[in-house]
């Protein structure tokens, strides 16, 4: 009797044991031990070593000075030419994801709760620029944007009888491009929120009285956070870690992290101020996803954990 | 469902929805139309009709070979994508332990990650083991931001299936690499299809790692044009863009096809 009773509960530990350490264990230890492996030697370790030259000097002879030091991120802080870059960085960023919350919400909203052939048109139109090369993307609103006459957009406003105007190489024309090509990472997590808003929630606050625009502001908007705000992380992250936008559409007269830190470490081969920089660009983004996460989480505590 | 999911708002909500894809789509006209202007520099409105430009780029080995390098890389990166992904999604969807989430979070961290950042760590790691084989640096940094596009699309796969099949097979006898390929395998084409599409173009148009990992003989693509466009002045560049949004183009016809593009970007 008492051997039939302490049985079961030693197969199923004995059970337990070899599924943790037997071939079950195993076989997830083969399947996944290449991928962790790969990424800890190629992402994990050089991406610290980065971080590590951040804080140290280049020596004239190309050598790294034997003592870690701030001195990397203090000329980042106090040069004026750095600071103006950073915050330009930072200003681009918030317009662009702005502007793309603004733009994405009614091509959102039709691609939910629009007619189902209509908002099967608009995910191809949404997803299908993300398949074309942004330098591809960008040369377009060279085209556009180009200063004078030749200009697609100066050249329309002088048949309406309007002035010039001078966008290229400004922050705007960065904007106005990066919101073209980061337009989509803002539409798709803000379309799958709204999806997931039972509609009768809706139908509910209109039975009860509430027109459009309150039904609106009052269910749908703030049911939709947790997609936007993982939208605007996105965008934001995507805006200031860009290069190619930058580069093309704002030249030297709207420098962003980007185009500094490519122009520190393949120009100048500042090595160590290059890692400085790309340091602040990985913090920058982490305290926007992070900042985003938690933002969710205090707001929808059941949604956030629902997302992951 | 009817306009009435949009309340009494849904004409002006229409219109407005017109307006921004336009703002999506007449951008990527504007290349197309210069293309075939018949004037030596690129000029707005296009005047003539030519298709010079297209015959002279594509006799251009300043777009020829570059075009043939990100094919190629575009190939190998996609390979070593799905090598390295397909078996991490498996162990990701198929078993559960403790450390699951923190390996999922740091394979598909890449996503997240600032890309030009990911390229100078690399450039780093390169420079001190005294790397210097661009192809393999570039296949290497492609295959990383690619990965985990592969273990999304292989993991909805596998989780549509059913895990018992595979059980009985294993059971039967066969073994773990008789049982995927014959019974696991089959059953996630579409996804192995999607996941290397992605990682094919993803490579195809990536820029943030290969500026810091290209050579002056190993250039891709999107470098290539991104210097012509300084240098070339004749609606030649305009040619090139229309190539690659007629080539984009194709590829989203294809996904749409094969999985539906939703579902490919798994959204």
């Amino acid at each position: 009797m008492a051997v039939a009773e302490a049985l079961p509960a030693n197969t199923d530990r004995g059970g337990a044991f070899a599924a943790f350490f037997g071939g079950r264990t195993l076989g997830a230890v083969m399947l996944l031990a290449p991928a962790v492996l790969f990424f800890v030697v190629v992402f994990v370790i050089p991406v610290g070593l980065m971080i590590r030259y951040s804080f140290y000097q280049q020596t004239t002879t190309g050598d790294l000075t034997a003592s870690a030091t701030l001195a990397n991120y203090a000329r980042l802080a106090s040069v004026d030419l750095y600071r103006t870059v950073v915050m330009t960085t930072l200003r681009v960023s918030a317009w662009t994801t702005l502007i793309a919350m603004l733009l994405a919400y009614p091509l959102a909203l039709v691609m939910v709760r629009g007619n189902a052939l209509v908002g099967r048109a608009l995910t191809v139109i949404v997803l299908a620029p993300l398949l074309i090369n942004v330098v591809v993307r960008t040369y377009a609103w060279r085209v556009i944007l180009a200063n004078g006459e030749n200009g697609v957009l100066n050249w329309t406003l002088a048949h309406v009888g309007l002035g010039p105007v001078r966008l290229l190489y400004t922050e705007w024309a960065v904007i106005i491009g990066s919101v073209h090509v980061f337009l989509p990472m803002m539409v798709l997590p803000l379309s799958a929120a709204l999806g997931k808003i039972n509609p009768s929630v809706e139908e509910a606050a209109r039975t009860l009285g509430a027109n459009s625009w309150s039904v609106f502001r009052r269910v749908t908007l703030p049911l939709s956070v947790p997609g936007l705000a993982v939208g605007a992380t996105l965008v934001f992250s995507l805006t200031a870690s860009s290069f190619v936008t930058p580069a093309l559409l704002g030249g030297n007269f709207a420098k962003m992290l980007g185009t500094l830190v490519e122009e520190q470490i393949l120009t100048v081969f500042d090595w160590p101020f290059g890692a400085a920089i790309a340091t602040l660009l990985t913090v920058i983004v982490m305290i926007v996803n992070l900042g985003s996460v938690w933002l969710v989480e205090r707001r929808f505590p059941s949604r956030a954990s629902e997302a992951h | 469902m009817s306009e009435g999911g949009l309340g009494k708002g849904a004409v002006l909500l229409y219109a407005i929805t017109a307006v921004i894809t336009l703002f999506l789509l007449v951008p990527l006209l504007f290349p197309i139309a210069l293309s075939f202007s018949d004037t030596p520099f690129v000029v707005f409105p296009p005047q003539g009709f030519t298709l010079q430009w297209y015959w002279k780029v594509l006799n251009e080995p300043d777009f020829t070979s570059p075009f043939l390098f990100s094919v190629q890389l575009g190939i190998f990166s996609a390979i070593g994508a799905l090598l390295l992904g397909t078996p991490t999604a498996m162990g990701l969807v198929r078993y559960s332990f403790p450390g699951r989430g923190l390996i999922q979070g740091l394979v598909l961290s890449p996503l997240v990650f600032p890309m030009l950042v990911t390229g100078i760590a690399l450039l780093r790691l390169f420079t001190s083991i005294n790397s210097h084989s661009s192809l393999t640096n570039l296949v290497i940094g492609h295959t990383l931001v690619t990965v985990p596009y592969v273990i999304r699309t292989v993991s909805a796969s596998l989780l549509l299936i059913d895990p018992s099949i595979e059980d009985a097979a294993r059971t039967l006898g066969a073994t773990r690499a008789q049982t995927f390929w014959r019974i696991t395998r089959p059953q996630i084409v579409p996804g192995l299809f999607a996941g290397g599409i992605f990682a094919f173009v993803t490579s195809f148009d990536n820029y943030a790692i290969s500026m810091w990992l290209a050579d002056a003989e190993n250039f891709p693509m999107p470098m290539a044009m991104f210097a012509l466009i300084s240098r070339m002045f004749d609606p030649g560049i305009a040619a090139i863009a229309s190539l690659m949004i007629l080539m984009s183009i194709l590829i989203v016809v294809v996904l749409e096809r094969l999985t539906g593009l939703q579902r490919a970007m798994s959204v």
